[in-house]
């Protein structure tokens, strides 16, 4: 319930999907902007009316004050009482204010002139000691105060004095503030959009070099790269993220090419020996033995082919993600030994020892055929680089999370720089020596290629003229 | 024992029929999948050979038609296409058997012979080839009455040759037969197998009974 109705505000909040960015972050910006400026300015309007009003109230009970004390200390000083009520007010520019003195039976005993006019004395309330807005006959806007007042300073009697101040200049006031703050409004109103739209822009136009960029890029120009200097961090990192994927893009179209040519330059030699002897043969009339000989020799190319194609198509394979292996325990000391059986006479003739050590019962689950050719290809490649006098080691270690699968050998190692390298396909560390010894250069791209269809991987640490350790390592999950 | 070859592609065709008439079957030879369905239906054949690819009515078709018909005989199809669900097509279609190419003619040839037979090769518990005897059971090998001091993998190598003497075995058969090792590749290791094996069975006797077929394999065989 809650995660669908969030969704459809989502959907209300995301609903203008299709407009630009710069549109978005227009509205974005524009909306905040005007709606800081409609804060502030309603505040500040608030706070100056409040501040106006204190004022008034202020001044109403310094009035108040003023005349009490002139009844209660010289209730007889008539004049002075008299200036303070009616001339008082006429000498204030601004400020107009009236004043009126009612005794106890509720007689007006003194006024500012014109006040009866302006504000009978019915028209005060008869709450004391606050004040509060009134309206004169007039309509216009006072603010009064009602207070009791001791006539004497031993008191005689309790007069009522009602003070009333003249708000007009502080409502001009406040009006010309308000037609101010409408024109700020209004101004804001079409210079936000303006401006956030430029600003968007300014944000945007990296975005529009990424784009750029990206459109420039075809299969030779793969090496175009964008400059992430002088970029916002965020932007900074999806250069940086785009110029990365690129990176690997070139390095595997660049494999790639290599690859083609590898193939077809391994297939050139093949193909050339067939085509040549086959030539030279026919070129005159041979002996049956010479014959025999070519023919013998053809075959051997053309097996020497269809392996090299057997091995590509197997590799397609594995790095198809589609390609589905059938997983199964597989006893690993079974297979182990079954793999040192095969090999064993090639190492004995090549005066290599070879050992298996391996846990009793420690079991895999995975393909095994394709482990067992994993482990094949490295044994082999280990007694191809391995010389007489030398030894390899082939064992296995499980534990709950993975299976390691260890070949090492004390042959003649791979240097550092041919490392990186050695798991590529036709990849070769001397390629005279690997070509005469009949190798395909695909061994260790296959065992790469099976360790993937695992979820596995191959790790290589070797040291020059001292030996090489292989370990394949197989998570122990059943399914992937 | 005859055989019905279906292949468009002449050469193929060609030597599929020189190899096996020279193995000693008839063979006819149909260029395409209506031809190969009519003489099919007409004549009897032990065996038919079926590529995939064909013009007019391809392999699956071929198949599906003469099985609708009621016809059982066996299929060895023959493709190169190389897709686990292909396989899995023809054998539900009812092939028998299913070969890539490339593909060794020595390996044809043993599959062909083990549809046509349907019996597996000599089960005696003693083999005999020439002065070379085996016996199975007790896993023990002789020659000329010399007992041979033979590793468990050289004896199974050795019986399976003798099993099957006179047939070429393929580096491939072989690897997968004795070890277990289901690939193609770096089948030399076969080769170093069989020089130790020679020099314990051949090298002390004049007259040598393991013979190398160029590019082919290993036969065992009396007048090599």
């Amino acid at each position: 319930m809650l995660s669908r109705s969030t969704d459809k505000a989502s959907r209300r909040f995301y609903g203008w999907r299709g407009s630009s960015l710069s549109f978005r972050l227009t509205a974005w910006y524009t909306g905040a902007a005007f709606f800081l400026i409609v804060v502030a300015t309603g505040i500040l309007y608030v706070a100056l009316s409040a501040n106006l009003d204190r004022n008034t109230d202020l001044f109403l009970s310094d009035k108040v004050h003023v005349v009490a004390a002139l009844l209660r200390d010289r209730p007889d000083d008539w004049s002075g009482l008299r200036e303070e009520v009616e001339l008082e007010s006429a000498a204030r520019r601004y400020e107009n204010f009236y004043i009126r003195l009612l005794d106890q039976r509720g007689t007006a005993r003194l006024a500012t002139p014109g006040m009866d006019s302006e504000l009978p004395p019915a028209r005060f309330s008869v709450s004391l000691g606050r004040p509060f807005p009134l309206r004169s006959q007039n309509r216009r806007a006072f603010r009064a105060l009602v207070e009791r007042v001791e006539v004497g300073s031993v008191p005689t009697a309790t007069w009522t004095m009602q003070v009333a101040v003249d708000l007009t200049q502080e409502d001009d006031l406040l009006a010309r503030y308000r037609a101010w703050l409408w024109s700020i409004l209004a101004i804001a109103l079409v210079s936000c959009p303006l401006i956030g739209y430029q600003i968007a822009r300014h944000g945007i136009h990296f975005v529009r070099d990424v784009t750029e960029t990206a459109r420039r890029i075809g299969s030779t120009t793969l090496n175009e790269r964008i400059q992430p200097e002088g970029y916002p961090d965020e932007l900074a990192d999806l250069a940086r993220t785009f110029n990365g994927m690129l990176d690997r893009l070139e390095e595997a179209f660049g494999r790639l090419s290599r690859f083609s040519a590898d193939i077809a330059h391994e297939l050139r030699t093949p193909v050339n020996n067939i085509r040549g002897e086959a030539e030279v043969a026919l070129a005159r009339a041979r002996s049956v033995e010479e014959y025999r000989e070519v023919v013998g020799s053809c075959l051997e190319e053309a097996v020497r082919l269809s392996e090299l194609i057997g091995s590509l198509l197997f590799l397609a394979r594995t790095e198809n993600p589609a390609t589905h292996i059938k997983r199964e325990r597989v006893d690993l000391p079974e297979l182990l030994n079954g793999v040192r059986d095969y090999y064993e006479g090639s190492a004995a003739e090549n005066g290599i020892s070879f050992s298996v050590n391996c846990t009793e019962s420690s079991t895999t689950n995975a393909d095994r055929a394709l482990l067992q050719r994993a482990v094949a290809n490295l044994v082999s490649n280990a007694i191809a680089n391995t010389p007489a006098g030398g030894s390899i080691a082939l064992s296995a270690h499980a534990d709950p999370v993975q299976v390691r699968i260890e070949v090492a050998d004390t042959g003649v190692g791979i240097s550092a720089q041919d490392l990186p390298n050695v798991l590529d396909r036709f990849y070769r560390v001397d390629p005279a020596r690997s070509q005469a010894s009949g190798g395909t250069g695909l061994g260790l791209a296959i065992v790469k290629g099976i360790m993937n269809l695992h979820g596995g991987r191959v790790e290589i640490a070797s040291t020059l003229g001292e030996g090489t350790s292989a370990v394949l390592v197989i998570p122990n999950q059943a399914t992937r | 024992m005859k055989i019905l070859v279906v292949e468009d592609e002449q050469k193929t065709a060609r030597y599929l029929k020189k190899g096996l008439s020279e193995a000693g079957f008839v063979v006819d030879v149909a260029a395409d999948g209506r031809q190969a369905l009519h003489i099919a239906m007409e004549l009897p054949f032990d065996l038919i050979i079926l590529d995939i690819m064909l013009p007019g009515l391809d392999g699956w078709q071929v198949l599906s038609r003469l099985r609708e018909a009621g016809q059982q005989t066996p299929v060895l199809f023959l493709t190169a296409r190389d897709a686990v669900p292909d396989r899995v097509k023809g054998f539900q279609l009812g092939a028998d058997d299913y070969l890539v190419k490339p593909f060794a003619f020595s390996e044809l040839l043993a599959r062909v012979r083990s549809l046509v037979r349907r019996v597996p090769a000599r089960q005696d518990d003693v083999v005999r080839v020439g002065d070379l005897e085996i016996d199975v059971i007790r896993h023990r090998a002789t020659r000329a009455n010399h007992r041979l001091d033979l590793t468990a993998k050289e004896f199974l190598l050795l019986s399976l040759l003798a099993r099957r003497a006179g047939e070429v075995l393929s580096r491939t058969l072989i690897a997968e037969t004795v070890w277990d090792m289901n690939f193609d590749s770096d089948t030399n290791v076969v080769d170093v197998n069989v020089r130790r094996l020679r020099s314990k069975v051949d090298d002390p006797f004049d007259r040598k009974l393991i013979r190398t077929v160029r590019g082919v394999g290993y036969v065992i065989e009396v007048d090599g």
